[in-house]
């Protein structure tokens, strides 16, 4: 039976009947892209449905334990990987998306490579100067601001003192948060709203000027008549959080927005027959390597704000690729995870964890011509599955990082560096290093890890390279659809890549907005 | 038969099961020597079996209980999609297996009726292989037990971690 009064706010849809009338927008994706796209189209009075696969979850929800977020809040529970196992990625799923379990780190994408995209990606629809006021704007709303040095905990700062002792550049990060308490579990959702993540400031925007925001609502595939699409046909998701009940649903609007993130998004585009060209190529992840080191004084990597430092000294390496250096924060699961071997030798590293600072170098993939990424393909059960064999100049790149980190740490007085190999390279002074010169590095070799997933729908102006138009984010057949995420990227950021994410869609919203309600 | 996911990727793993089967070796049952507790959502009791005797191995932390580790993966491998749940099935399965073994490293016999250093060997080939997906193999069966078994409050204070603290929440 329909309902009298069409559902407003947030809803479960297990509580959710689609409106009988077509809506203006339905937004697949409820992150960065998603969440910015709703609240800048809500504001300008159009009516907007967002369907959210994950679950809406709250801060009496987060209990800071790894054991109840991962399942809660990651994508296959925290064991997303790439095809060949060789890289783990960790990536939100729920209300907020990736926002919501994201290390705050906040940086406006790199002009030169918004230049590099005009120059080799056809991005002709914008420029950096467009993205400046949105930035301003989104940087208002999420309180972005640099944190002080005496803010940061121990596993930053002696990344931060270690580069100072050499002469490298490195500073504090941005952060999005207001009255952080700096408690140290960003990752497993914040406890008391003190992360601006999508969940507590832009979608409660879009919901106060009337948009739907549906959770546990998966988007099986979006049914395309006549070259466009007309409805998005959906799986009521069940209390479990991943199986679905078997209700289907379906969700008419006049255009569709696509934020699903760089695995999904270009996965909806494929179950729904328009994959093909591009869709799902050149998918990037700044695939990361890391080194755990021990110090004499406790570092205690579980407590305080978990990314507050960050270089890009070698992101420029000319021919090579680029390194930017952060630290990441260890609780014991992720720990266990990232720390090498089994048995005795494991455990006797893991007894070690409260001195431990865990530092990481990421590289930036994507820039050198050879380099295409990954490939995201459809599983026969409608899964994604990003295949991503690391390329040698990648690897050659993370060798060099983990060289640098090495050097880095000791300098900050770590006693010993372990390298992520299985088993670690054990380095104790300076003339260990070499010993990274012969690490093996192929796949399952070393450790490897991603937080960052990009492209696969990349944007530009020639559809034999893109997926959509840099002007609008249009696909470039289907007239109603668009795609706004970090899948539009055409190669990596250097930087986190919230911001970026944030910036492009408030910009692409505003556009979307003065075009559509003339419609 | 199809066979996807993790034997597709490592074709000579399904080339062993299959031919395994014809010649015998491969039928060589598994020592159970752990056995469930509670109903199992996505292991038969023979994987459970064997994925309890490579937890054995893995975590060799104080008070670490193979069965629970085991149950645990279980659980969350409830939620996994289809080809992630296949292939836990398949690998386990190849772990054991005992011509697999016997090609792969000369063991003729099943990974669960090993002795303790004989499993850790066997661990270590996995670790060291020539072959990517055995390497992938190995790293995913360490991490399932150790994020299974360190995601437990019940084992911070081995490694040293007070657990989450208490906020006083600004209102």
């Amino acid at each position: 039976m329909p309902l009298t009064q069409a559902p407003q706010g947030f809803v479960d849809a297990t509580q959710f009947r689609p409106p009988e009338a077509t809506v203006d927008v339905c937004i697949i994706g409820s992150g960065a892209g998603g969440a910015v796209t709703a609240a800048t189209l809500a504001a300008a009075g159009l009516s907007v449905v967002v369907l959210e696969e994950g679950g809406k979850y709250s801060k009496t929800d987060f209990k800071m334990r790894e054991d109840i977020a991962f399942p809660q809040l990651y994508q296959e529970s925290g064991s997303r990987a790439t095809k060949d196992l060789g890289v783990t990625i960790l990536q939100g799923r729920a209300v907020g998306g990736t926002t919501v379990v994201n290390w705050t780190t906040s940086f406006r994408t790199p002009e030169d490579v918004v230049a590099h995209w005009k120059k080799v990606h056809g991005v002709g629809g914008f420029s950096y100067s467009d993205l400046s006021p949105h930035w301003d704007a989104v940087e208002e709303r999420l309180n972005i601001k640099q944190i002080g040095l005496e803010e940061t905990n121990r596993n930053n700062r002696t990344l931060y003192d270690g580069m100072k002792a050499l002469g490298w550049e490195v500073s504090t990060t941005r952060r999005n948060t207001r009255q952080c308490m700096k408690s140290g579990y960003c990752g497993l959702g914040c406890p008391v709203d003190a992360k601006q993540s999508m969940l507590i400031t832009y979608l409660p925007d879009a919901v106060e000027k009337g948009a739907v925001v549906v959770s546990r609502c998966r988007v099986d595939k979006l049914r395309v008549e006549a070259g466009k699409v007309v409805a998005a046909a959906c799986s009521e998701i069940g209390p479990d959080g991943y199986t679905p009940t078997g209700r289907q649903l379906e969700v008419k609007a006049r255009r569709f927005v696509v934020s699903a993130g760089a695995i999904n998004s270009p996965a909806l585009l494929i179950r729904s027959g328009l994959g093909g060209g591009m869709v799902g190529r050149r998918t990037f992840l700044h695939p990361v390597v890391g080194v755990a080191s021990v110090f004499k004084d406790p570092i205690e990597p579980f407590y305080g704000a978990p990314q507050s430092v960050a270089s890009h000294h070698f992101a420029h390496r000319g021919d090579d690729v680029g390194l930017f250096l952060e630290a990441a924060p260890l609780q014991p699961m992720m720990a266990a995870i990232a720390a090498a071997g089994f048995g005795d030798g494991h455990q006797k590293i893991m007894a070690q964890l409260s001195k431990m600072a865990a530092h990481i170098a990421l590289a930036i993939d994507g820039f050198h011509p050879s380099e295409n990424g990954g490939t995201v393909e459809v599983r026969p059960s409608g899964a994604p599955l990003l295949d991503y064999p690391i390329p040698p100049r990648i690897r050659a790149a993370h060798r060099e990082g983990l060289k640098i980190l090495a050097k880095i740490d000791l300098a900050a007085g770590a006693q010993v560096v372990y390298s992520p190999h299985d088993p670690p390279i054990e380095i104790r002074s300076e003339k260990d290093i070499a010993q990274l010169d012969n690490a093996k590095m192929g796949v399952n070799e070393v450790n490897t890890f991603s937080a960052h997933v990009m492209g696969g729908c990349g944007m530009g102006d020639d559809p034999k390279t893109s997926v959509v138009r840099s002007s609008d984010l249009r696909h470039h057949t289907v007239e109603n659809l668009h795609v706004v995420d970090g899948s539009v990227f055409p190669t990596s950021l250097g930087v986190n890549p919230q911001e970026s994410i944030y910036g492009l869609a408030r910009l692409m919203a505003t556009r979307f907005a003065s075009e559509w309600k003339k419609a | 038969m199809t066979r996807r996911g993790f034997l597709k990727r490592g074709l000579l793993g399904g080339t062993i099961l299959v031919v395994g089967g014809g010649l015998g070796l491969g039928l060589w049952p598994s020592q159970l020597t752990y056995k469930s507790k509670r109903a199992l959502s996505v292991l038969d009791e023979r994987r459970f079996g064997i994925l309890a005797a490579v937890a054995a191995r893995v975590v060799r932390a104080p008070g670490a209980d193979p069965v629970e580790i085991a149950h645990r993966v279980d659980a969350v491998f409830a939620t996994a999609v289809p080809e992630a749940k296949k292939d836990l099935q398949q690998l386990l399965l190849l772990f054991d297996n005992a011509l697999a073994g016997l090609l792969f490293d000369g063991r003729p016999r099943p990974f669960t009726a090993l002795d303790g250093d004989a499993q850790d060997r066997v661990l270590l080939a996995w670790r060291d292989s020539k072959l990517a997906v055995r390497r992938g193999g190995y790293q995913a069966l360490r991490k399932l037990c150790l994020s299974a078994h360190y995601s437990q409050p019940s084992t911070w204070e081995s490694v040293g971690y007070p657990g989450p603290p208490q906020l006083q929440i600004p209102t």
